[in-house]
């Protein structure tokens, strides 16, 4: 405990670390404030003049235009809302929203878009997957809307995963599981959790910053040879510098993640969180859960995700003679699974970005995205979909990384 | 107690920096001499465990050191020849951060730490940072981290190095005092520095142990071969280029009083001296009194 309490204090003590998470937390407050900066409404107001809003006016606003809305998703309501829609478009004698004249979509159609949201994709084509407009969807049958929303689930797997039976399977008993009706607060876009995705990944670089230098700094000044010829130097010292540098890259995480939902949700409103995540993503979405509930298990994901790069960064460091040998490897395995995304084919693409311990919260390739999309692993008759692969792989690189990175650190010798 | 080096060797691709020494340490001051390249910081990496000999071992009192583990680095202290240290250290930190992983007990290591601190004139400077230490400083704190656990064992590599001549004077006393039924390996090519405390010496060479023995052992291989004489300032060029000279004096009448290494006398004038341990020094290692260079020429 002292030799952990010691480390800690070091760690601690070096400019560049209070630097870079001084910097982490900055950046968490600010990412979770730009999205409001890209909310913009405008209106025709009773004098006739038009009135711009940006940020947290054009949200309120908004969210005050669409209160109506708010609430479950009943397939009564949302047929109501059609049958709405349908007749404002057929009064102007148009097929499509964008062709209303001026002042109108506002006034008629905004009110009631939260419930428009994923009617179009629930009534896609099951062979071309080709959404057909809102005006050719006959309100009769929005009846029985969540069958619908089921039959397209299946549909859909049966494109996006052809050869894979279980996964398919898979899929349509997740949806099935899934509470519905499904309920929405209007006010919140993705927007928000796609900052949150760059907010773990800045604050996973940073640790990685933090972490790659925690051996191999000591190998390159000589002072290991010192701390290696002492009586803990070994296991119990690579255990604590182990020790230390997750539980400072973890509790940078957590102060992070808890800051941006903090500003994030207080800014957009805490109602909104109680969205269902089908009634802002894809509303065949097979995870059962609201837009909070997302946004904690994304940072657990996040968390997860950070600490397994730690690890892995650690036994670079342990591998590493210099601290510039390990930041360098370790932030191309940072950026591996960005690159792995824009370059590998499909399978293999999946298999690696579930693998790569950084995948978790990075860029195009993070646990968000796998969680609103549809893919799964196959392997023989057996399927796993994408985020349970991903945890599950953290869950095993945390201590498998870890448990090397000390291994290779007691084995090190001065060549 | 007992280290014995057991038929020790490294080799680095093609070059053998230690070449099959053995050598069996018993308490005491040892000076483990040889000039820059010889092998002297290998061994001594080798005898703290943290380089892998390619073939023989390092047996304390029977048992080798790999395999006492954590029992051989608990009586074990060693100052490498570059002293590393993380920056954001200070004095105190970095000596509470080493006593802990010595195994010291919080109140103890501090008493410890105060008294070193002490002994090495540091006491005033314990807050400061070490990265803002002068070079001697750092090396006295290199000293104070090694004596920390009051080791049974303590390996030295080129400790003086950037020491001021009090600076030496007060280390040389503290390791005599300190090295009562201990064993101390002193690496250097200062002989001075070793030459008053040390019981006995290694001598080493690319990367073969030439001769070990205590001071007058050693300093007899050289009896009859050093020698004074007083010339004229003139012919000093002459004889720097015929004779290993290993002392130069200008005297207040105009004349040169040299020392020098040779099988016989080189003229009428010269008379044996009393051989010294740096003039056996010189005499295995030449190249150290530029003699390398003169046979060049």
């Amino acid at each position: 405990m002292s030799i952990f309490r010691l480390e800690l204090k070091r760690v601690l003590k070096s400019r560049l670390t209070w630097i870079l998470l001084a910097l982490a937390l900055i950046l968490s407050a600010l990412l979770a404030y730009l999205p409001t900066t890209y909310c913009y409404s405008s209106y025709t107001d009773e004098a006739g003049n038009e009135v711009n809003l940006t940020g947290l006016a054009s949200i309120a606003y908004e969210k005050e235009r669409q209160a109506d809305a708010s609430g479950i998703v009943t397939p009564e309501r949302v047929r109501e809302a059609v049958e709405i829609y349908q007749a404002c478009l057929m009064a102007y004698g148009v097929t499509e929203s964008y062709d209303l004249p001026e002042g109108v979509y506002e006034k008629e159609i905004l009110p009631i878009a939260p419930l428009l949201h994923g009617v179009k994709e629930a009534f896609a084509d099951p062979d071309t997957g080709m959404a057909p407009t809102i005006m050719e969807i006959d309100p009769e049958q929005i009846d029985d809307y969540y069958s619908v929303c089921e039959a397209r689930i299946a549909s859909l797997m049966a494109m996006e995963q052809p050869d894979s039976p279980a996964a398919r399977r898979k899929a349509v008993e997740m949806y099935r599981q899934v509470e519905k009706p499904f309920e929405v607060y209007p006010g919140m876009s993705s927007t928000i959790t796609d900052y949150q995705n760059l907010m773990g990944f800045l604050v996973l670089l940073f640790c990685v910053v933090i972490a790659a230098p925690v051996f191999s700094a000591d190998y390159q000044s000589g002072a290991d040879d010192i701390l290696r010829c002492t009586r803990y130097g070994r296991v119990r010292l690579g255990i604590a510098k182990l020790l230390a540098a997750l539980f400072v890259s973890g509790l940078t995480f957590i102060i992070c993640a808890a800051v941006f939902i903090l500003v994030a949700d207080s800014l957009f409103g805490w109602e909104c969180t109680r969205t269902s995540i089908q009634m802002l993503y894809s509303i065949v979405t097979l995870a059962d859960m609201n837009i909070g509930e997302l946004q904690r298990l994304f940072a657990v994901a996040g968390l997860l995700s950070t600490l397994a790069s730690v690890s892995f960064t650690l036994l670079l460091s342990a591998k590493c003679k210099s601290t510039v040998a390990s930041l360098a490897s370790a932030l191309v395995f940072c950026i591996a699974p960005v690159v792995v995304t824009m370059t590998v084919p499909g399978v293999l693409s999946d298999w690696l970005c579930s693998v790569l311990p950084a995948s978790g919260t990075s860029i195009q390739a993070s646990i968000l995205y796998a969680i609103t999309d549809f893919r799964f692993l196959n392997l023989g008759g057996w399927a796993v979909w994408m985020p349970y692969a991903m945890i599950g792989a953290c869950v095993i690189e945390i201590p498998l990384f870890a448990f090397l990175a000390v291994r290779s650190y007691c084995k090190h010798t001065v060549k | 107690m007992e280290l014995l080096i057991d038929h020790i060797t490294k080799q680095f691709k093609d070059k053998k920096a230690v070449n099959d020494i053995s050598l069996e340490l018993t308490p005491g001051v040892w000076g483990l001499l040889g000039a820059n390249g010889a092998g002297k910081t290998t061994l001594m990496r080798m005898i703290a465990g943290i380089m892998q000999p390619t073939s023989g071992q390092v047996v304390y009192d029977g048992v080798p050191i790999q395999r006492l583990g954590e029992q051989y680095r608990d009586i074990f202290g060693y100052l490498p020849q570059e002293f590393g240290f993380h920056q954001e250290f200070t004095v105190k930190d970095y000596l509470a951060y080493v006593a802990a992983l010595k195994g010291l007990p919080k109140g103890q290591g501090r008493r410890k730490i105060y008294e070193l601190l002490e002994r090495v004139s540091l006491l005033d400077v314990r807050n400061n940072k070490i990265s803002k230490l002068s070079g001697g400083m750092r090396r006295r704190i290199g000293i104070a981290q090694a004596l920390l656990n009051d080791p049974e064992v303590l390996v030295l590599d080129e400790p003086t190095g950037g020491l001021d001549p009090g600076e030496r004077v007060r280390f040389r006393n503290l390791l005599s005092e300190f090295a009562h039924d201990r064993i101390v390996l002193i690496s250097t090519h200062i002989v001075p520095d070793v030459e008053h405390i040390a019981t006995c010496h290694a001598i080493v060479k690319s990367g073969r142990l030439l001769a070990t023995g205590t001071t007058e052992e050693l300093v007899r291989l050289v009896e009859g071969k050093v020698w004074s004489c007083t010339i004229p300032a003139e012919a000093v060029p002459e004889y720097e280029s015929k004779l290993q000279i290993t002392n130069l004096r200008n005297e207040n009448d105009g004349s040169v009083s040299i020392r020098y290494l040779s099988d016989r006398p080189r003229n009428a004038v010269s008379r044996a001296v009393a051989p010294r341990l740096e003039d056996l020094y010189l005499w295995m290692f030449p190249e150290s009194s530029g003699e390398s260079d003169r046979r060049c020429q």
